[in-house]
């Protein structure tokens, strides 16, 4: 089917809503609220359009479309609206890009860019509300929330770690986690899904932060997640080469096996890379201490005693354990090895622990 | 948490479709025999047998203001501060209690006897001022009865202190019974001519009740005046879910007080309209969702449908006809937008009372999913009277597209403050005439509870209360809570008190009315304490206009309209304060 989106003619598919029709075809819609994890919410007010035949405004990201649909997303109401809700979001002064995490990744950043908003129109006093720092993984800062409810939606019903939830009403309303803890003293998880889909600052990664390294300076490389077997898409900022923090891939994020979702493993765990304890090159203990040995000498040595051991003791003397960090072709390769080369079912795997 | 008290919340769960429903009243129970409060241990507790996260239950607890996390005074004393309270002398009370208690709004009294605090809007509007001690109102309160009060309390005894009011019918429909002792028992109904309607109905067939109740035009009493005939027409059939009715029992618009009426004195007239209507709409299980604050009047309506039951006019087979129906009395906890219908849904399903995005709409997706119909008190009781005598009768009362008898509650600047009864398009002189005549000089009058646009004096004069005319004025008519202002009244005093209102009672989703509601009212706090500038005014305007049409819900329009309207015909006294 076809709509109409400010004059140009767009293609669209039924189940679609006016706001995905509208990103599929390049047109900037701002939604500080929608998620495409974690859907309509219709806090945000931000995506607000006009449409034909339809009386007000309507959310776009709510909106299913229809075929010869006209809508208007800048029309005065429409933009009125929008320099409203950033005015609102603005007026506490609790914003500043200048030294937020989030800057060069921040909904709300970009939409007051695209408004072209050069200040808020407005202050009002406001006392602020202290930075959480409780919790080893993540920085959770009040004061900037902007009340969309995704990390609560993802909590909730997305990872099902049920932690945060939004507590009180109207101004005084704010996101918890459980009983009004602090995230360290809570049952939090540390599984980050609430800063994967956070469209701001208010949720951010403490490894970025302490690195002082904001998400414009690092390159982001498609890993799959080195821990266990599920198989989760990775997106590995670097800067140099050098770890700095590591957020779910969302593209496609429907046809991945984590969905763009993370453990703490594969969100916290990746700085091991850059770990100056890693071996560089195999160790053979010699006179009881382990020394830096070549490949080959290695090799030679574990062959060796491999083929001692058989010869004294026999196939099933020898047990081999592989690793869940390893690919599937190398954990075949290892079992092939095993059975058919030694002669033995001994072989297992860290997953089973 | 004690044996019978997981026994009692297991019973309440067990009562309704879905569990989780009994959050609140699990919540409730707790408090009160927890001394009025209930801490973290409780809470996860309460959680637990609920089957919903600590989290949730956490943000359930704290989005309703009867709910306490921390202990209060034995007697926590609640002074409604809002419009009709502040117009009846209320903050006189509040600065009574502090000099004669000699603690803060908000403090505890020493020796934990007394805590003090001032609440929204309790619905006694016509009886201002009220202090609400625990769960029982004291009305019509002076510093004498004050006194009395505090007195009674000291020596452990909530006393008696009735305070009569005002009300007065020319209809006879929905007040009819209003003087009559012992009226809210199943005998005096019966004597009355009671259930008749009922059994007329039930020898219908439901499409022909709801025919006639869509004939009668009957414009849903809560405040927007949908025709309900025409509501029940879009519930969704052949979903192979059940149907439920709900009673909206939420009264909470500042100025209202008018559904509390009939349920304390009249309770059955509301059981008979819900009992023919839930027939009507194919329902089995209806729900009365009532105000926190109305405890002892939800005892009330306990009581009617337990009398209602006895005599068969509820039950598996009502009177026979094989109709089965059961109304299930749900407590609030201290929310306006409760108000709102699928606010009000979400909080029966034991939620924070946060409107839903619309479409759908309940009569398609509500109540745990299924098609719901949601109808004020005052529509549904208004329902017997339409069947026992037909459309044509009820059409008789009122105007054209506005039929029928309404309850308009006065309050303010009048002499007798109280609910008359009169048909829909009765002038409003006829309204304040029969409620005593204004106290001094009219100045202002916000006919339809807070959330309409002011009107002058002049464009007051010759209104006829009904839902197109007040249109046509620039107002509503919305719940027909008639607020009298005099000239002593300040404008931008009502609307700072007005908005705090609104800011206190915003549930906080969406962020026009979240941080609207708040930025309007640090913009009129600036105004009225004469720090503001000229250009706060235009901004009060500039923002009251973008969030009308904003929202998620209807609440932005319902601070941004009467805010707006407030300062536009009133600006020179605005001006006056910041120049």
């Amino acid at each position: 089917m076809h709509l109409t989106i400010d004059g140009r003619v767009v293609d669209a598919v039924a189940g679609q809503t006016v706001l995905d029709a509208a990103r599929a075809a390049g047109i900037y819609i701002p939604a500080l609220c929608y998620h495409p994890k974690t859907g309509k919410a219709g806090r945000c007010r931000a995506c607000v359009v006009e449409v034909d035949g339809l009386r007000g405004l309507k959310e776009s990201c709510a909106l299913p479309v229809k075929d010869g649909m006209v809508v208007h997303t800048a029309t005065p109401k429409v933009m009125e609206t929008r320099r409203m809700v950033v005015d609102l979001l603005l007026a506490e002064g609790h914003h500043n890009c200048i030294s937020c995490q989030a800057n060069s990744s921040c909904e709300l950043q970009d939409m007051v860019y695209h408004l072209g908003v050069e200040r808020p129109s407005f202050l009002i006093e406001s006392e602020p509300t202290p930075q959480d720092l409780s919790s080893p993984g993540i920085m959770r800062e009040a004061d900037k929330c902007i009340h969309c409810g995704r990390c609560v939606e993802a909590c909730q019903n997305g990872v099902v770690n049920e932690v945060l939830a939004f507590a009180y009403r109207g101004s005084h309303a704010r996101v918890v986690c459980d009983d009004d803890l602090p995230m360290g003293d809570s049952t939090c998880v540390q599984c980050g899904e609430c800063v994967q889909v956070c469209p701001v600052g208010a949720l951010v990664l403490r490894q970025p932060r302490e690195q002082k390294i904001r998400p414009h300076e690092t390159t982001a490389t498609r890993i799959t997640c080195p821990y266990c077997g599920v198989g989760c898409q990775i997106d590995l900022h670097t800067r140099d080469n050098r770890y700095v923090f590591a957020m779910a891939h969302e593209n496609q994020w429907e046809r991945q096996p984590n969905k763009a979702m993370l453990c703490i493993k594969g969100r916290f765990g990746l700085d091991f890379v850059d770990s100056p304890d890693r071996l560089r090159t195999p160790l053979v203990r010699r006179d009881g201490e382990l020394v830096e040995a070549s490949w080959d000498e290695a090799l030679d040595l574990v062959a060796e005693r491999l083929k001692a051991a058989k010869e004294q003791h026999g196939a099933d003397s020898i047990g081999f354990f592989t690793s869940a960090k390893v690919s599937n072709e190398e954990n075949y390769a290892l079992g092939r090895f095993a059975r058919a080369v030694i002669g033995t079912n001994n072989i297992d795997h860290c997953a089973r622990l | 948490m004690r044996e019978e008290l997981i026994t009692t919340i297991e019973s309440i769960a067990a009562r309704y479709p879905d569990r989780r429903s009994a959050l609140l009243p699990a919540l409730h129970l707790v408090q009160r025999h927890n001394g009025g409060f209930v801490g973290s241990e409780d809470l996860a507790a309460v959680a637990e047998l609920i089957g919903v996260p600590v989290s949730e239950a956490y943000g359930v607890q704290t989005y309703y203001s009867m709910f306490q996390r921390k202990p209060l005074g034995r007697y926590h004393l609640q002074v409604d501060t809002n419009i009709p309270a502040m117009l009846a002398g209320a903050q006189t009370i509040v600065a009574h209690l502090e000099k004669v208690l000699g603690i803060k709004v908000g403090e505890t009294t020493p020796d934990g006897l007394f805590t003090l605090s001032t609440v929204e809007c309790l619905a006694s509007c016509g009886t201002c001022p009220v202090i609400q001690v625990n769960d029982r109102y004291f009305e019509s309160m002076t510093p004498e009865r004050t006194d009395a009060l505090l007195a009674s309390l000291r020596r452990g005894v909530m006393p008696d202190l009735p305070a009569p009011a005002h009300f007065g019918s020319t209809c006879n429909v929905l007040l009819a019974r209003r003087g009559t002792p012992n009226a809210a028992d199943i005998e005096v109904y019966l004597a009355d001519g009671g259930y008749k309607a009922l059994e007329k109905a039930l020898g219908m067939t439901p499409e022909a009740v709801a025919a006639e109740v869509k004939a009668s035009n009957v414009r849903g009493r809560g405040g927007a005046g949908f025709p309900a005939g025409v509501k029940w027409g879009f519930l969704a059939r052949g979903t192979g879910k059940p149907t439920y009715l709900v009673c909206n029992a939420d009264e909470g618009e500042p100025g209202t007080f008018k559904d509390r009426q009939i349920m304390e004195f009249d309770p059955h007239l509301l059981v008979e309209g819900m009992a023919i209507s839930a027939y009507a709409i194919g329902a089995n299980l209806a729900f009365i969702y009532i105000r926190g604050e109305f405890a002892w009047i939800a005892d009330i309506l306990e009581r009617a449908i337990e009398q209602a039951r006895a005599h068969g006019f509820l039950g598996t087979s009502i009177r026979g006809s094989g109709f089965a129906l059961d109304i299930i009395v749900h407590l609030g906890a201290g929310a306006y937008v409760c108000g709102e219908e699928t606010a009000l849904i979400e909080s029966l399903e034991g939620k924070r009372g946060n409107p839903r995005l619309k479409p759908p709409f309940p009569a398609v997706v509500g109540l745990y999913g299924s098609p719901t119909i949601v109808n004020n008190v005052e529509t549904l009781a208004s329902v017997p009277y339409i069947i026992e005598h037909g459309a044509a009768a009820f059409m008789r009362m009122g105007t054209a597209n506005n039929f029928g008898p309404k309850i308009f509650g006065i309050s303010g600047h009048v002499r007798r403050p109280g609910t008359y009864e009169y048909p829909l398009g009765t002038p409003l002189e006829t309204l304040i005439e029969a409620a005593g005549g204004v106290v001094g000089e009219l100045k202002a009058v916000i006919v339809g509870g807070l959330s309409v646009p002011i009107l002058t004096a002049r464009e007051a004069a010759g209104l006829a209360l009904d839902y197109d005319s007040c249109l046509k004025r620039g107002t509503m008519l919305g719940s027909g809570g008639i607020m009298v202002m005099n000239e002593t009244t300040s404008i931008p005093e009502v609307a700072l008190r007005a908005i705090r209102f609104y800011a206190h009672e915003s549930c906080g989703q969406c962020t026009p009315c979240r941080q609207g509601s708040h930025t309007v009212e640090k913009l009129l706090e600036r105004i009225v304490s004469g720090l503001g500038t000229p250009a706060d005014i235009d901004l009060v305007l500039q923002l009251c206009g973008r969030i009308k049409g904003s929202t998620l819900c209807p609440t932005g329009e319902a601070f941004a309209m009467p805010i707006e309207a407030m300062v536009t015909k009133f600006r020179a006294e605005f001006e006056a304060l910041v120049s």
